[in-house]
């Protein structure tokens, strides 16, 4: 915990008054907020998805116009026109998606916009290489100037993104949700290195969602509730379910409750799964494990280590792989993607491009599947869909899966992301297979929708179904698993049961810190 | 010797305004912008230098008009491409098709001649004979006595690549290539760095065109371009845009358009022999890729 006073006066360093943002035509996402931050403070921001805190800081980084309300710097009005602005002005903001050139250096990344020249603007890169690395050593960040960003991880990729703003010489940094993306040992990493920020003087904004993080790092929490402010508060004594509720609106469960596992017969079982990409890489390196009907079975690892593939060989989105892949005891290796579905649902990781068609109607996205299927589907000519069974099949999923929509003609894109996650999630339930594969259910979804969500998972399995869920939230793992596999380049390195392990062990493995054989 | 010496200047002359042009299509390579303009660019700096050198008699006030029609072009190019965000390959389309039949519209008007326009009053644009050398015998009549636009070309490959790779601006412009939002996102104007490297490519190939009208020939000819932009911006993505590869590869391409050029005395049709260069660019891309091919499967599986 730190609660570390600040040793010096409280000196209001940004104060945002009565500020309104209105999305065109009619949606109020900021709505007269106050807010003041004080200089040399870790500031935390929370609130649900859509609550408005992004919006907010994006406002006053001048990123977006707001409709009314001022700004103060330093007792002085300010209304940014651009991020440039408000960069000169020393406020800097670090955005979930980075903004880094992929083949270029670190330094050349520090560098770009504001770079030193020599006569006929000759880059001087000597100069520059002098002051970056005065300040990597200054805040220790531990970064190789030479590494391309390609070649780097994304926790460093993230630092690259905090040394680009020093070197600006900002001290106001904003943080949009940075832990999002990084693993539990990098998380401590950050939040270190952001003390030693505050520690030299910078006053920092950190956006996030996480209760946990924002208890542990923060001096000061402001809630936000959909569009307002709800309370700021002093981390002092601050417990958990007391800033849940004042984020919800409610309590919160936040371990879903289920009972123990019945495991029944083997769903799915996998052989000796091997798989080398086109460029001689081998992504999978002999996977072996199975999955029996009424178990969750948790996948951990850091992204990239082999999941995606994983994903791709069981859907049969990749088709050139050893080993065997079985369900229900009958391999499945030979079988089209079309066959597949028949056995097994499938929710993928990323719900704009492959989880459903955004221009498409609510019930183009509902019946997507079935409408290969799923016999009652089709009236007398297989070729032709029965529009009354469709309309029926997805009003059934609005019903079950508590969807709020504006109308069911209205395409999927009007939903929010957890309604959209509900109708793909109600889609591949309804398909009524043995096996389930979730590749990160709940990623980017509010508190509420995740909670609906996890419930759901549980009671299908309960329903006598296998899971396999893959998932980056370790959180998310430890709450359904029954049991845990760690995978790691491309091998599964352990298999846990959640209940006897703790965080940092399993972050150990997807680290390949413990249990590599070398 | 003489016939040697010979086939080596032609390819030097033969591979200057494909030299030129691809030189101007290195900035807009590096910006990602799909440039099969400098085609149309270079044909009407051709034009716009016969006409300023014919008007005025001056090869000054040509070189001048057959840059200012580069830039328009250029000019053209930007507004649409970059600021109307129309698709760059039918803006590039449109503006070879209008530099075409544009140009051989204004021939036939101003000039009432059709395929050639031809006169003594085209001032052409002088040559440099290097002091010192141009008296050795072999050496001097090797590498002197080019219009000097030949040594400018020369020197633009050496300059674009210090400008690519050594400036700011370089930097920034290979930055917005690989990605425009992100050069927005540290204050820089990325449509800015395009127009600016559309621009200078509109330059380079209106310098082309005035050495394809007042150097190579002393000449306008309807389509006098002949491919070249086309060559140009091939060889540009054989070589992946680095200037001094380029400057080679123009060579190559200059050397069988010379020797295209040597084998019209022979029987051989003069149809096949000027398939030459053209082929001989299919061969080096068949060659090339393949190249590349296996060269990146060994770079992998050394990675590995």
């Amino acid at each position: 915990m730190v609660n570390a006073k600040l040793n010096r006066p409280d000196i209001e360093l940004i104060k945002i008054s009565s500020l309104v943002k209105i999305y065109p035509p009619a949606t109020l996402a900021v709505d007269q907020v106050d807010l003041t931050i004080k200089e040399g403070e870790i500031h935390s921001i929370i609130g649900e998805n859509g609550a408005g805190k992004s919006t907010l800081m994006k406002a006053l980084y001048g990123l977006i116009p707001y409709n009314s309300g001022k700004i103060y710097l330093r007792g002085k009005e300010i209304n940014f026109g651009s991020p440039k602005e408000a960069v000169r002005a020393g406020i800097g903001m670090v955005h979930q998606e980075f903004m880094l050139i992929p083949s270029y250096t670190v330094l050349e990344n520090v560098i770009l916009g504001v770079e030193p020249t020599g006569y006929f603007g000759v880059l001087n890169k000597r100069k520059a290489r002098e002051r970056v690395e005065k300040l990597v050593e200054e805040y220790n960040l531990n970064l190789n100037l030479n590494a391309r960003i390609e070649d780097i991880s994304v926790a460093a990729r993230q630092k690259v993104e905090i040394l680009k703003l020093l070197y600006k010489d900002v001290d106001i940094l904003i943080l949009d949700e940075p832990t999002a993306v990084l693993t539990p040992q990098e998380i401590e990493e950050l939040f270190s290195r952001l003390k030693r920020l505050k520690a030299m003087e910078k006053t920092i904004i950190f956006i996030s969602h996480k209760l946990d993080e924002v208890l542990e790092l923060s001096d000061t929490i402001t809630v936000m509730r959909k569009g307002k402010k709800v309370t700021t508060m002093v981390n002092e004594n601050l417990t958990k379910s007391e800033l849940a509720r004042a984020m919800v609106g409610r309590e919160v469960v936040f371990t879903v409750k289920k009972d123990e596992a019945r495991p029944g017969d083997e769903v799915l079982r996998i052989n000796n799964l091997t798989y080398t990409d086109r460029y001689k890489q081998e992504r999978l390196k002999g996977i072996n494990f199975n999955i029996r009907k009424g178990e969750i079975v948790g996948l951990a690892g850091v992204e990239g280590n082999g999941q995606f593939e994983l994903v791709n060989c069981i859907m049969g989105l990749i088709d050139d792989y050893q080993g065997e892949i079985l369900i229900n005891g009958v391999r499945i290796d030979n079988l089209s993607i079309l066959e597949r579905r028949k056995l097994m649902a499938y929710l993928p990781q990323d719900r704009k491009d492959t989880g459903s068609a955004q221009d498409l109607s609510l019930i183009s996205n509902s019946i997507m599947t079935h409408h290969r299927i799923n016999p009652g589907l089709t009236g007398r000519w297989e070729a032709l869909l029965d529009p009354g069974a469709s309309r029926e099949l997805t009003g059934q999923i609005i019903d079950k899966f508590n969807v709020l929509i504006p109308g069911i003609d209205a395409p999927i894109s009007s939903l929010s992301g957890g309604n959209q996650q509900k109708v793909i999630v109600g889609r591949e339930f309804m398909l009524n297979t043995d096996f389930v594969l979730l590749d990160q259910p709940t990623r980017g979804l509010d508190v509420g929708s995740i909670e609906f969500i996890q419930k759901e998972i549980i009671r299908k399995r309960d329903s006598g179904v296998g899971i396999l869920l893959i998932s980056a939230d370790l959180d998310e793992l430890f709450n359904l698993s029954d049991r845990l596999l760690i995978i790691y380049q491309g091998r599964i390195v352990a298999e846990v049961d959640p209940a006897e392990v703790d965080k940092e062990e399993v972050g150990e493995y997807m680290l390949g810190a413990k249990g590599v054989a070398s | 010797m003489q016939l040697l010496i010979e086939l080596l200047r032609s390819t030097i002359m033969a591979a200057t305004p494909v030299l030129l042009a691809a030189l101007g299509g290195t900035y807009t390579f590096y910006s990602n912008i799909f440039n099969i303009a400098m085609e149309g660019m270079m044909l009407i700096g051709a034009f716009m230098a016969v006409l300023g050198s014919y008007l005025f008699g001056s090869w000054v006030i040509g070189l001048l008009f057959g840059l200012a029609g580069g830039i328009l072009a250029a000019l053209i190019f930007i507004i649409f491409a970059v600021y109307l965000k129309t698709d760059e390959f039918v803006t590039g389309i449109a503006i070879n098709m209008l530099a075409l039949g544009g140009t051989t519209y204004l021939l036939r008007q101003i000039f009432d001649v059709k395929g050639a326009f031809m006169s003594p009053e085209i001032v052409a644009i002088p040559t440099w004979k290097i002091p010192l050398l141009h008296d050795i015998p072999v050496l001097g009549k090797l590498i002197s006595g080019y219009p000097f636009i030949v040594y400018v070309a020369l020197l633009a490959a050496l300059l674009v690549q210090f400008h690519v790779y050594k400036t700011r601006f370089g930097l920034r412009i290979r930055a917005t290539g690989e990605d425009a939002r992100t050069v927005d996102s540290v204050g820089v104007n990325s449509s800015s760095v395009k127009s600016i490297s559309i621009f200078y490519s509109g330059i380079l190939c209106g310098l082309a065109g005035v050495f394809l009208s007042l150097g190579y020939v002393n000449l306008f000819a309807e389509n006098m371009s002949n491919g070249r932009g086309w060559i140009a911006l091939a060889v540009i993505i054989l070589i992946q845009g680095r200037p001094l590869g380029i400057l080679l590869m123009s060579l190559v391409f200059g050397f069988f358009e010379g020797l295209g050029l040597t084998l019209q005395g022979t029987a051989i049709p003069s149809q096949f022999t000027q398939m030459v260069p053209y082929l001989a660019t299919l061969v080096a891309l068949y060659f090339y890729s393949r190249e590349k091919q296996t060269g990146v499967e060994v770079e992998e599986v050394e990675a590995v």
